[in-house]
């Protein structure tokens, strides 16, 4: 027994070097299979809703905090990298990402300084306000975003004079992103930020009673998580060049929030899990059955009564029958 | 076929699929002695789903042709990724003036040598009538009232364009949001209007929502007239509203009620094998489908010289449905006849009736 | 605008609210009585809007359709809740999830039952004319649209209020060990609540139909505005329902005409505004939580 444990303390890290190191090569190597190209774009995607459920999990799994808004930042950071490229000419990737994280972490600041006040239902129905009213002002802005025709003509990012263009170029692009962005994700779970979160959904008062800001610490966490969102936007505003003002309304936000309750809220992998499979449902499924949101619904249906932790709650409980 | 199967423009995508299978039908679903198969996708009202459904067509159906398309966001997302591959594309609805024109900086869209259009420019439906308004049928003063958003915007632009151009005065603007519950409060400052011409751009359930309100409020009972684009008063909105849209003015390409001989055959095949009036919908679709089946003919099925099947392309002149049918060369866009149309009963059914004719129209292409 | 026109407007403001109120009742209900918070609710008003389309169809009834479809979806609704909700008293993320899910089922088969196309339902004979009032025309079906809701109002506050079952609904809520414990079947009571709930937003569907229409994605966008109206005037009381879409629907009507630029976002940003000012929206109450 006590052999194994540093073994296992070995395996899992090369385990995870190994398999991000597939994830980020997917377009080489499974370029001999014929729908290669398709296949990238479909994984992209589900980085990028990957991103996007990571960062809603900050408030839904550890804080505690249901906003069904989350896709205003996601949008208002693809809004922002699209329009920073264009008006300032440049194709820098880190002017669009810087642009996109600091006007959705902004955003995010505005919009959560009131939210946070509220819990529960209340914030669920706040933050979905916001949000659209955040559609509201992009679809009427249109000098700005383009309005209810979108914003066309988004640059592919370079950085360093590396050219982001090809579609390979990019998919290498988000799936580092995404790893970073699980890789802060799992880093956040074991710091003190992490766990006072968790504190703050267990029992918002006791952490009061010792001493902690709530406030501070939710409105931290709801910038936090609107940053992250804004850098998942960005990706996508880069991936199709283009942003429209869907990428700001309802549907976006419920995709995520499912996304996470799906996979597992508060588990470090789940809204990943979550986002794989309801894109896949969302986007693959339709091209075969004509009945893909049924399915869709019933997922959900099935899941919260018969697997309360998600997917990776099933797969942890399975594993766990199994070593019994 | 990018075309939606869900949300709220399912209507058009369906009425599409079936013109399209009708004519493969037609023609043993071989075309230029080609087998064809046409794989349809669901663009869902958004263009992140168009986007990768554009790719699918692309990366992993390797399609030969692409058509549809019904939002024109949806069109303006796609356009570089089509433009960039090469892929011939044929638009089957979207009306973007952008579309088939040179922009600056191609915002937010411009046309590619790649992409035709087989619908119209939402300038073809709205600035002929303007024109005609204000020169053929002597009105003075028209009051504008349409959806809020790109192509209700685009209508009342040109619309007032050509109207101010052949010496009438706008005296008033109101937008509604596009997909508004209520239209009451709209139609009630209508009719605080003096002006009794309005001028309106509204599709769908907003279309038939207004003309509901209109009549409940008596508008025509006082003396205003109900004017707009075409879309105003399409079969899929006269289905639902009756006789309550009787006496509205409005412009488009075709009426189910067109009298030539193409129309007549149509709509008769249409009736027969779906038991419904086609719409002007099925009508962009069919004729897409006979640019290609005739472009294909030119080039004796070779499709893979791009450029000698987009000349063919370019080159197609037939009788469609809606009339003499030809893509502009310079655009793409169709250059064809707008009827200004009046709603009427006939048989039992609201259809839109012939009144005037605006001929040749091209979109001016910038 | 002249005095007619404000008086018409006032009109449209407050039939507007009346049918938010219709539409938000069942919501509000479910919400206040069982504390479950169901995201279906617009997939029940969407499929009460579609049985009342067949109905009228097929029997040009109107009034037929407005007994039939909330009896329908209140069975619907009799079997979902001991089905699937039951399990999930209290868990108000599980509620949301598993509601979607069910919206989402509701929405698919109507299309694929259905179809998707753009559909409207005509005005009931006897209620699509109009009267003088002011000197002008005034649709009758919106002062019907004010007398239902109206009188829908004062039956449910009288239900709520007066009755055994409204007392028993309230105290189950409150303390549901507690009435199980003297002897009241509380499944069975939050069983027919919840299909209450739900067939008020099949009545809202057959109510509201002629005046929205009905397309596809309708369940989305009433869901969405049965939520503001219950948010806003207070969740956990009927008369919040009353409260809030007394003020959301004035505001929505005057916004569109005053405000136009604003009219898409102006009802979020008074929701956002009263819920700062008093969170718990305009009549709420705390519910202590357990």
């Amino acid at each position: 027994m006590s052999g194994a444990t540093p073994m296992r303390r070995f395996a899992l890290p090369v385990v995870a070097v190994v398999a991000a190191a597939v994830l980020v090569t997917f377009p080489i190597w499974s370029s001999p299979w014929e729908s290669s190209r398709y296949a990238t774009g479909i994984l992209r995607d589900m980085l990028i809703l990957g991103i996007l459920a990571l960062s809603l999990d900050l408030l839904v799994g550890s804080a505690g905090m249901p906003s069904l808004g989350h896709a205003a930042y996601f949008g208002a950071g693809a809004y922002a990298a699209a329009i920073a490229g264009q008006r300032l000419g440049s194709d820098d990737l880190l002017l669009g990402l810087g642009a996109a994280i600091l006007v959705s972490a902004f955003l995010a600041l505005v919009i959560g300084a009131v939210a946070v006040r509220a819990a529960g239902i209340f914030f669920l129905m706040l933050t979905l306000a916001f949000a659209q009213m955040v559609f509201a002002i992009a679809f009427q802005a249109a000098d700005i975003t383009g309005g209810s025709n979108g914003f066309s003509g988004v640059r592919r990012p370079m950085l360093f004079g590396l050219d982001f263009n090809g579609p390979d170029a990019l998919f290498h692009l988000v799936a580092v992103v995404f790893l970073l962005v699980l890789l802060l994700a799992w880093r956040l779970r074991s710091s003190a930020y992490g766990r006072a979160l968790i504190g703050l959904r267990e029992n918002e008062r006791r952490m009061r009673a010792l001493g902690y800001d709530t406030t501070r610490l939710k409105l931290s966490a709801f910038v936090l998580a609107g940053a992250i969102a804004g850098v998942g936007g960005a990706l996508q505003a880069y991936s199709i060049r283009f942003v429209s003002t869907n990428d700001v309304g309802v549907a976006r936000s419920v995709e995520a929030f499912v996304s996470v309750l799906i996979g597992g809220a508060s588990t470090l992998v789940g809204p990943v899990v979550g986002a794989i499979v309801v894109l896949f449902i969302e986007r693959v499924m339709p091209s075969y059955i004509a009945f893909a949101e049924t399915v869709l619904g019933l997922v959900f249906i099935v899941f919260v009564l018969a697997a309360r932790q998600g997917i990776v709650g099933l797969v942890r409980a399975s594993y766990a029958r199994v070593r019994a | 076929m990018l075309l939606p199967f869900t949300k709220v423009y399912a209507e058009l995508g369906n009425s599409m699929q079936r013109a399209t299978k009708l004519y493969l039908k037609q023609k043993g679903d071989a075309l230029a002695n080609r087998p064809v198969t046409v794989i349809y996708e669901d663009e869902a009202n958004d263009p992140v789903v168009g986007a990768q459904k554009t790719q699918k067509f692309i990366d992993s159906d390797r399609v030969d042709l692409m058509m549809g398309i019904v939002a024109t966001p949806i069109a303006y997302a796609v356009r570089n990724a089509i433009d960039a591959a090469k892929l011939i594309f044929i638009e089957t609805n979207a009306g973007g003036n952008a579309l088939t024109r040179t922009t600056t900086d191609c915002k937010p869209s411009c046309k590619s040598k790649y992409i035709f259009r087989s619908s119209f420019s939402s300038y073809q439906i709205s600035y002929p009538i303007g024109e005609y308004f204000a020169t053929q049928k002597g009105v003075k003063e028209v009051f504008t009232f349409v959806a809020d958003y790109g192509f209700g915007n685009e209508s009342a632009a040109d619309f007032t364009s050509g109207f101010t151009k052949g010496g009438g005065k706008i005296t008033g603007s109101l937008k509604a949001p596009l997909g508004s519950a209520d239209f009451l409060p709209f139609v009630t400052q209508l009719k605080g209007q003096q002006t009794k011409d309005i001028y309106s751009f509204f599709s769908g359930t907003d279309a038939i929502n207004y003309i509901k309100a209109w009549t409940q409020l008596g508008m025509t009972a006082s003396g205003y007239k109900m004017n707009g684009a075409g879309f105003l008063t399409e079969q899929d909105v006269l289905k639902e509203v009756g006789d309550q849209a009787n006496g509205a003015t409005t412009s488009l390409f075709w009426a189910v009620t067109l009298d030539n001989a193409e129309n007549k055959a149509f709509v008769d095949a249409y009736q027969k094998e779906y038991s419904l009036l086609p719409d002007v919908f099925a009508v962009q679709a069919w004729d897409g489908m006979q640019a290609v089946d005739l472009a294909l003919q030119a080039v004796k099925g070779d499709t893979s010289n791009k450029d000698a099947f987009i000349a063919a392309l370019e080159n197609v002149k037939f009788k469609s449905p809606r009339g003499d049918f030809e893509f502009d060369k310079e655009t793409h866009n169709p250059i064809q006849d707008i009827y200004i149309r009046e709603v009427k009963v006939q048989s039992g059914q609201a259809v839109n009736t012939i009144v005037g004719k605006v001929a040749r129209v091209t979109d001016p292409g910038k | 605008m002249t005095p007619e026109t404000a008086v018409v407007q006032a009109l449209n403001g407050i039939s507007f609210g009346a049918l938010l109120f219709i539409l938000a009742a069942g919501l509000s209900l479910i919400f206040g009585m069982m504390d479950v918070v169901n995201l279906a609710h617009g997939a029940f008003y969407m499929l009460g809007a579609y049985i009342a389309l067949t109905i009228v169809q097929r029997t040009g009834q109107f009034w037929l359709a407005l007994v039939l479809a909330p009896l329908l979806i209140g069975a619907l609704g009799l079997v979902i809740e001991p089905l699937l909700l039951r399990r999930l008293r209290g868990r108000h993320l599980d509620q949301v999830l598993l509601t979607i899910g069910v919206s989402l089922v509701i929405a698919d088969l109507i299309g694929l039952t259905w179809g998707r196309e753009i559909r409207s339902i005509p005005f009931p004979a006897g209620l699509d004319h109009a009267i003088t009032i002011v000197g002008g025309d005034y649709p009758v079906y919106r002062l019907f649209v004010i007398a239902f809701g109206a009188a829908l109002a004062v039956v449910l506050a009288v239900v709520h209020r007066r009755t055994r079952v409204g007392a028993l609904i309230r105290a189950g809520v409150d303390d549901a060990p507690m009435l199980a414990a003297l002897g009241v079947d509380i499944d069975r009571l939050f069983a027919i609540t919840f299909a209450v709930g739900a067939a008020l937003a099949g009545l809202a569907g057959v109510i509201a139909a002629p005046v929205f229409g009905i397309y596809p994605g309708m369940d989305v966008d009433y869901l969405i505005y049965s939520l503001v109206v219950v948010v806003v005037g207070g969740l956990g009381t009927l008369s919040g329902a009353v409260a809030g879409s007394a003020l959301i629907g004035p505001v929505d009507t005057f916004g569109k005409v005053l405000f136009p630029q604003f009219a898409l976002a102006l009802i979020f940003a008074v929701m956002a505004l009263v819920l700062l000012m008093r969170p718990t929206g305009l009549l709420g109450r705390i519910r202590i939580a357990r």
